[in-house]
Formats: C-alpha cells, sequence, structure tokens
C-alpha cells in the first residue's frame, strides 16, 4: 500500500539511476545545437529544409526532419481502417507519402552541401497507434559526430506530433512552413492551424519560414527588456555563425517614446559590440509595433521577434506581439523564447 | 579579432537558441525537499484540460439545458435525450475525445439519465441494421486483402484502351459498380494501389503528373462515393435509415405500413438512378477541372500489362472471392427481407474465414470496431427520440420555421432537408450525421404531410454530398493518405460536384419518385 502513492514500482536506487540516465541523455543533447524541421508535402518543405540546412553549419549541430502522419480519430475513413490502405500500398511496393517527403529532404540537403547518405545509418522501428509503418526513425551520423535524422511520426493530429516530439528531446529550434491559416485567439478556440497551434505553445524558439526571393539579414526587434536583450544576444550569434547581416530594429509607439527606443536599439548595438559581432545598420520608428516590424521587416530575409516573457497559456488567451507578427508577415519570423 | 576567429569563438548550442529547461524551475522544490510536490505536479497535465475544452463544455451545456424547465409540448425524458443528442453533436464534429467514447456516453446516459432498462439498452444495440455494418466491414477487409486490384485495373483498360479520359470514366464507373454492392471505402482501399500505380509508371515526379493523378484519383473515389448510396449495402447510413423507417412506421397490424420495411431491390429502385445520373457528370466536371498532363498512358499500361502478366492467371482463391461476392450479392436481393442484410452479410464473412481466404487477426485489426459503437449507439438514441416524443416536439418546432420561411412546399422541403444534412455531415462522419438527423426529419415528414421514404432518402443520400474535404467522404480520406492530392484539390472538385448533385436529387424527388409510390 505504502507502494502506491508512489510515482513507480521501481526502487529508490533503480528510480534513481533511470533519472540519472534521463538526464545524461538531455544534458549531451543540450551540448548540441538540434533543429526540428517539420515537413508537410508542400511545395513550402524545400524552403523550410533549406534553413535549417543553413543553421545547421558545424559539427555540433544536429538536424531531425520530421514528418507526422495523423491517424484517423474521427473515423472518417467509414470503419475500415486507413492502415488497410495503406499496407495495401506498402505490399504493392509504394512508399507512405511521408516517406516521399522525407526523402525529398535528403535532396534539399545535399543540395545544401550536406550529403548523409554518405555517413553510416541507424533504422529504428516502433508501433504506434497500430499503423503499419508505425514511429520509424531513421539516423545518419557523421564520423564528426553529427547527426541528420529522418523520422516518420504517426500521431492522433500533426500539432500534437510536433509537440511530443519535442517532449522526446529537447530541441533548440522548430523550422515550420508558411501557415494556411492563422486565427485570432478567439477563433482559435474553435479551430487553430498547425503552425499556429505549435507556435504559440511550443517551448523552444521557433522558425516560421515563408517561400519568396532570396533575401539576407536578420531584421531583429528590441523592446529594451532585459528578456528582448536575451533574444537580441542568441539571435545575433545565429546570424552571425551563418554570415548573415544583422539589424536592430525598434518601435516606439508614439513620438515622446522615440528616444526609448533609440535607446533600446543603442544598448542593443553595445550588447553585440561587447560580443564583437558587427550591426550592420539600426532603425527606430514610430507607429504600430506590429505594423512597423511586418512592414520594414519584409524587406529582410528573417524578422526575429521575442515573446513578452508570457506564458504558453497567456500566449494561448491573449496572444502577443511576437504571434501577430508572425501571422502578418510577409517573410520568414524567428519568435525567440 | 578577424571575422573567421569571432565566429569560430561562438557555439550555436551555448551561446545561441536554447532549448527549454523544463526541470530548472522544479529543481528549487527539490532542494527545499518538495520531492512528493514535484512527483504530482509532473504528471498533472493541464494541456489535458484545453485538448478536452470542447468536452467540458459540451457536458456543462448539456448538464444546464437538461436542468432547466421543460418546455411545453415536451416531455422530461424527451427534454433529456434532445440534451443528450446536442451533447453527442458537439463531441462528433469537435473530436474532443476518441469517437468511439461517444457511444459509450451515450450507452451510460440512457441509463443512468433516462432510466431506460440496462437490458432493453443493450437489446436496441444490435439491430439487424448494426450486425449489417459489422458484417460489411467484415466483407470488405476480406475482399480487400485478396488483392485483385491489378486484375481490375487490366480488365478496365483492356475495355478503355490507353486515352486517360476513357481510362478515367471506366475506373469511375467499375469502381461505382462494386462500391454500390460492397462499400465505397472497400473499393478506394482496394483500388488505391491500382491508382497509384498508372499515375507512377507514368512519371516519378508526383508534381509533373498532379493533374494526371487527381483526374486517376478522383475517377476512384468520386466513383466510390457516388455510387455509396446506390444499394443499402453500400455505405452505414443507408443501413440506419432502413433500421430507422421499420422502427418508426412499421405496424405488423397495418400492413399499409409494410413498405417502410424496405427491401434491397426497391432502395436499387429509388437510388441507383442517382448514382446513373451523375456518372457523366463526374466524368466531365473531371475532364473541366484538371487537365492531365499527358493523355496517352500507353507507357504505363503496357508496364500494368507486365506486372498482371507475372501473377499468372487467376488462382482458386481469386476466383472464390469473386463467387462469394457474386453470392453474397444476390443473397442481398434475393434474401434481404427474409434473413435480413446483416446475416447475409456475416455469411459472407464466415464464407471467408472458413475458406483460409482472410485470418481473423487481418479482420480485427483492419475494422474500426468503434464504428460499429458509433452507430449503435446512434441508432439507439434515435429510437429513445421518438419514444419520449422528443423527435416529434423538434419536428413540429421545425416546420413551424420553416412555413416561416417559405419553404412549406414539398420541393422547399426537400431541399431544406438536403441543405441541412449536407452541412451536418461537412462537420462530422456521414453516418452519425444520418443517426443524428433521421428521427427529426422522418417526423418533420410526417407532420408536413411529406412521404417519410422521400425525406429518408433525401438524408441519406444528401450525406454522402460533402465533397469539400478530404476527411468528409470515408474514399477521399483513403484517397488522399496516398499523398498524391492536396485539400485544395478537393474543395475545387467538390462545390461543382455537391450544386449539381443536389440539383439531380432534387429533379428526382420531385419527378421520379412520386412514381414509384
Amino acid at each position: 500500500m505504502r507502494n502506491f502513492f508512489k510515482r513507480s514500482q521501481l526502487s529508490d536506487r533503480q528510480e534513481s539511476a533511470v533519472r540519472k540516465t534521463l538526464q545524461n541523455l538531455r544534458a549531451q543533447r543540450r551540448n548540441r545545437f538540434r533543429i526540428l524541421a517539420c515537413v508537410s508535402g508542400t511545395e513550402e518543405d524545400d524552403f523550410t529544409v533549406r534553413y535549417a540546412a543553413r543553421f545547421s553549419i558545424s559539427n555540433d549541430c544536429d538536424l531531425i526532419i520530421l514528418h507526422v502522419r495523423p491517424i484517423d480519430q474521427g473515423l472518417h475513413s467509414g470503419g475500415l481502417q486507413v492502415r488497410l490502405a495503406r499496407q495495401n500500398m506498402m505490399e504493392a511496393g509504394f512508399e507512405l507519402p511521408g516517406v516521399r517527403y522525407l526523402k525529398h529532404a535528403l535532396q534539399v540537403l545535399s543540395q545544401e552541401g550536406i550529403d548523409p547518405e554518405s555517413w553510416p545509418r541507424e533504422t529504428d522501428n516502433q508501433d504506434a497507434w497500430g499503423d503499419p509503418a508505425g514511429d520509424t526513425k531513421v539516423e545518419y551520423k557523421s564520423p564528426q559526430g553529427r547527426s541528420v535524422v529522418l523520422k516518420l511520426k504517426t500521431a492522433p493530429d500533426v500539432a500534437n506530433g510536433i509537440l511530443d516530439q519535442y517532449e522526446l528531446g529537447p530541441y533548440n529550434l522548430i523550422v515550420l512552413g508558411e501557415p494556411s491559416r492563422w486565427r485570432g485567439e478567439f477563433k482559435a478556440f474553435f479551430d487553430a492551424g498547425i503552425v499556429q497551434q505549435v507556435t504559440v505553445l511550443a517551448p523552444c524558439s521557433v522558425l516560421v519560414v515563408r517561400k519568396g526571393p532570396e533575401k539576407s539579414g536578420f531584421f531583429i526587434c528590441t523592446d529594451g527588456t532585459s528578456r528582448s536583450m536575451q533574444a537580441v544576444r542568441r539571435a545575433a550569434v545565429l546570424a552571425h555563425v551563418t554570415g548573415e547581416p544583422i539589424t536592430l530594429f525598434s518601435v516606439a509607439n508614439t513620438e515622446q517614446g522615440r528616444p526609448a527606443a533609440e535607446e533600446a536599439v543603442y544598448n542593443a548595438g553595445a550588447l553585440l559590440k561587447a560580443m564583437k559581432i558587427p550591426v550592420h545598420e539600426t532603425k527606430v520608428a514610430v507607429g504600430n509595433t506590429i505594423e512597423e516590424i511586418v512592414e520594414r521587416g519584409s524587406l529582410y530575409k528573417i524578422i526575429v521577434v521575442t515573446d513578452e516573457g508570457r506564458s504558453r497559456f497567456q500566449r494561448l488567451f491573449k496572444g502577443s506581439t511576437a504571434t501577430d507578427v508572425v501571422r502578418k508577415a510577409r517573410t520568414s519570423v524567428l519568435d525567440v523564447r | 579579432m578577424t571575422a573567421t576567429q569571432s565566429t569560430t569563438a561562438f557555439s550555436l548550442a551555448r551561446d545561441s537558441l536554447q532549448a527549454h529547461e523544463s526541470s530548472a524551475r522544479l529543481s528549487r522544490f527539490r532542494r527545499r525537499g518538495y520531492q512528493r510536490y514535484r512527483l504530482v505536479s509532473s504528471q498533472v497535465d493541464l494541456s489535458l484540460l484545453w485538448k478536452r475544452r470542447w468536452f467540458i463544455i459540451a457536458m456543462v451545456l448539456g448538464f444546464l439545458l437538461m436542468a432547466a424547465p421543460t418546455p411545453s409540448g415536451l416531455t422530461h425524458g424527451g427534454q433529456i435525450v434532445l440534451c443528450m443528442s446536442i451533447m453527442a453533436t458537439i463531441l462528433f464534429v469537435s473530436e474532443a475525445i476518441p469517437l468511439p467514447t461517444v457511444p459509450l456516453l451515450i450507452i451510460v446516459g440512457q441509463v443512468v439519465l433516462l432510466k431506460v432498462d440496462p437490458t432493453r439498452v443493450a437489446q436496441s444495440l444490435m439491430t439487424d441494421s448494426v450486425l449489417f455494418i459489422m458484417g460489411s466491414l467484415m466483407l470488405a477487409v476480406a475482399i480487400v486483402r485478396q488483392r485483385l486490384d491489378k486484375r481490375i485495373a487490366w480488365w478496365i483498360v483492356s475495355i478503355t484502351g490507353t486515352n486517360v479520359y476513357w481510362i478515367s470514366f471506366g475506373i469511375t464507373v467499375v469502381c461505382g459498380v462494386l462500391a454500390a454492392f460492397i462499400g465505397e471505402h472497400t473499393v478506394a482501399a482496394m483500388m488505391l494501389p491500382v491508382g497509384v500505380t498508372l499515375i507512377s509508371l507514368t512519371s516519378n515526379d508526383p508534381k509533373k503528373v498532379h493533374n494526371l493523378a487527381a483526374v486517376i484519383l478522383f475517377s476512384i473515389s468520386y466513383g466510390c462515393s457516388i455510387a455509396g448510396v446506390a444499394t443499402p449495402s453500400g455505405g452505414a447510413r443507408n443501413a440506419i435509415i432502413i433500421s430507422y423507417w421499420k422502427d418508426f412506421f412499421y405496424d405488423p397490424a397495418d400492413p399499409a405500413s409494410r413498405r417502410y420495411l424496405m427491401d434491397y431491390l426497391t432502395w436499387i429502385y429509388y437510388a441507383f438512378p442517382m448514382f446513373l445520373l451523375r456518372l457523366p457528370i463526374v466524368a466531365a466536371i473531371l475532364v473541366f477541372t484538371f487537365r492531365p498532363e499527358t493523355t496517352d498512358m500507353s507507357r504505363a499500361i503496357s508496364r500494368l500489362r507486365t506486372q498482371v502478366s507475372m501473377q499468372g492467371p487467376m488462382k482458386v482463391s481469386e476466383w472464390t472471392t469473386v463467387v462469394i461476392f457474386l453470392v453474397t450479392i444476390i443473397g442481398w436481393i434475393m434474401l434481404s427481407d427474409t434473413l435480413g442484410l446483416g446475416v447475409i452479410a456475416i455469411a459472407g464473412t464466415v464464407a471467408f474465414l472458413v475458406l483460409g481466404l482472410v485470418r481473423w487477426e487481418d479482420i480485427n485489426s483492419g475494422v474500426n470496431w468503434g464504428v460499429v459503437l458509433l452507430y449503435a449507439a446512434s441508432i439507439s438514441l434515435g429510437v429513445e427520440m421518438k419514444a419520449t416524443g422528443a423527435a416529434e416536439w423538434v419536428a413540429a418546432s421545425v416546420l413551424t420555421g420553416l412555413n416561416h420561411i417559405g419553404a412549406g412546399s414539398a420541393l422547399g422541403f426537400n431541399l431544406i432537408i438536403s441543405l441541412l444534412t449536407i452541412g451536418v455531415s461537412n462537420t462530422m462522419t456521414a453516418g452519425a450525421a444520418v443517426a443524428v438527423l433521421a428521427p427529426i426529419v422522418l417526423k418533420t415528414a410526417v407532420v408536413a404531410h411529406e412521404d417519410p421514404i422521400s425525406a429518408g432518402f433525401i438524408t441519406a443520400i444528401s450525406s454522402a454530398f460533402g465533397y469539400l474535404t478530404p476527411a468528409a467522404q470515408p474514399a477521399f480520406t483513403i484517397i488522399y493518405a496516398s499523398g498524391y492530392l492536396k485539400g485544395a484539390d478537393f474543395f475545387k472538385i467538390g462545390i461543382r460536384m455537391m450544386l449539381l448533385s443536389i440539383i439531380v436529387l432534387l429533379f428526382l424527388s420531385s419527378v421520379y419518385w412520386p412514381l414509384l409510390r
């Protein structure tokens, strides 16, 4: 009876060993820059994988390319399991769609100069939700310790599959394609898109990639708070390492706020100067925060914004400037957490 | 310091974007000795409340409505049934909980809230219609497992030739005829590999043959979809409406009410023209909506010929499958009014199992048993709607509303039923839509002095008009799993098909069906 209230039936010693192993694994992963790129079979996939590959430039970077296949939870197939059709396709020698998308991602990676197919590989498959393909993982590991993982995951819905994948191993960055729909907080209560759900609920930074002509530069926005400065510092390192010019930007709502905005940009510039990261230009604007960021940031490759320290549930109900920028921007947006 | 030196000084993992450290805050508690607090809090999943928000809303709303004063003319039991229907509808649409949980809740609600005798509830769950739905699903798995797809495809192309338009028409006709008898999902699952074979043999790059893929795959799915209403065995919705006609209107003491015992052949007289009239429409819409990148498929067909010839002549097991299939259809046509549709379907499945053509394990894993539960409980709830007078009360209210908006005429009444059913079936699975709506529609037809048979057919047939999304139809869901089509493709063709289907249905209900009475 004493054990009934315990979390598990393992002895304290075993429990601590298991916990330690998990901690070690997570600590090892924490020493690496892990990028989760999500592909869905759309035209944006090329851009998603390309951006992820360009950020994964050194040997301490791991790239995980994920495709989530939703299971038929709503009985839409009328009682005959969709798995039967999938099984039929597999038996006829056809690849499931997700496999095709992941293979295509490999081609995009090789165009970007990463050729994982020449590295040793390991395959792991486990049954999930009764699907014939289940969860399949192919890991390519370079001799330098860098890994590229292709993962085909089955989940009740795509957004939850991506968020579950985060829980399996912490990631530094989730990269997603352009949202096909993005609703306001009230409408999202009833039905939110995949990108919206992931952006709002992900515990780590999220990059929403939009296709378009090749641009350059990180357009890093700051409001002068210490949280925002942290985001500036971390995003600037990413920009610097990937060789992108940095533009610092701040918006004041009124003309009276301009000095504060100028100070925020100046402080951010000083911070980066101390880190020996060059700043290409600084800009200050007066007006509506979201509109100004979206308008001026559209000339750059990536707009960098940060949540105002809001929790997941606050973001869910109140939204944030960052999520509004992700929604309305015409270029890619990095939401730093 | 040079740029290169400063670049190498940074480590992305250490200096750039960070992974969220969930245990950082909790470690403070741990240090303070709140280990148990940490264990409990780690097991409380607040996001589950968010995921289940619609369940909570449905429950709160349902119980508030149950506690509200009973409207005049409605019994308290009827009020509870209506509230249960509203709760079930919210759960069907929102999919807040796994759908098979909804029928389980309905069963519990009938006993606990409606105080219906548990034995009576259990009996109401297993009717011939439910047996038929279960049997036809098992039969579907058995047939799909025989892998007759390539032979059927070869038979189609040997008649149609190598032109993609004729092949598309041939596929629509053959899939339609098959789906009319064995259910749309069966044929879609069976023919999907053939469709993908034809596409992939034409080009390995799906982007280069997107329109061709759309024409071929939509031929399969629309062939299946338009035929699903042609015979009672085409889909669960048909069995549900047959069950309601019997439960609501058949009185053994009244010979005139025998027409409500719908037999297989009479259903075909009513509904098969719906399939025949829409065949050319599907062919035309496909051609005009998607212009294939190539019209000559001779390369793909010569490879298909090679694949079929490698399979050799038809095996005994394949011939046996064909024979069992034909005998089952003949049984449905000739013997359904004595043996019932369900028993014949079950007998067909037994034949497959006894002859070793399919393993029970395959059937067990291929059938989504939740669907059987769902339909069983929905029919049971529909019967309670009638028993408590709830259906009649709603029908009277609906009719008053219809008269207010000037839809009191037969055509207006049929149009409103059709639009209502399409609207509901676009938000939930078609069978559930029919199960929820049919009791109200049938009772409204009686109050409005319209024919319940026509009203039932309109409901069943309209529930198959949800063409707008990949999730709207079983055949669409299966075809979408191939990965060749986009969600937008379904809307592009679906909206045209939906409008034309409504026109054909109204034509039949106004001109043809009155001739059959």
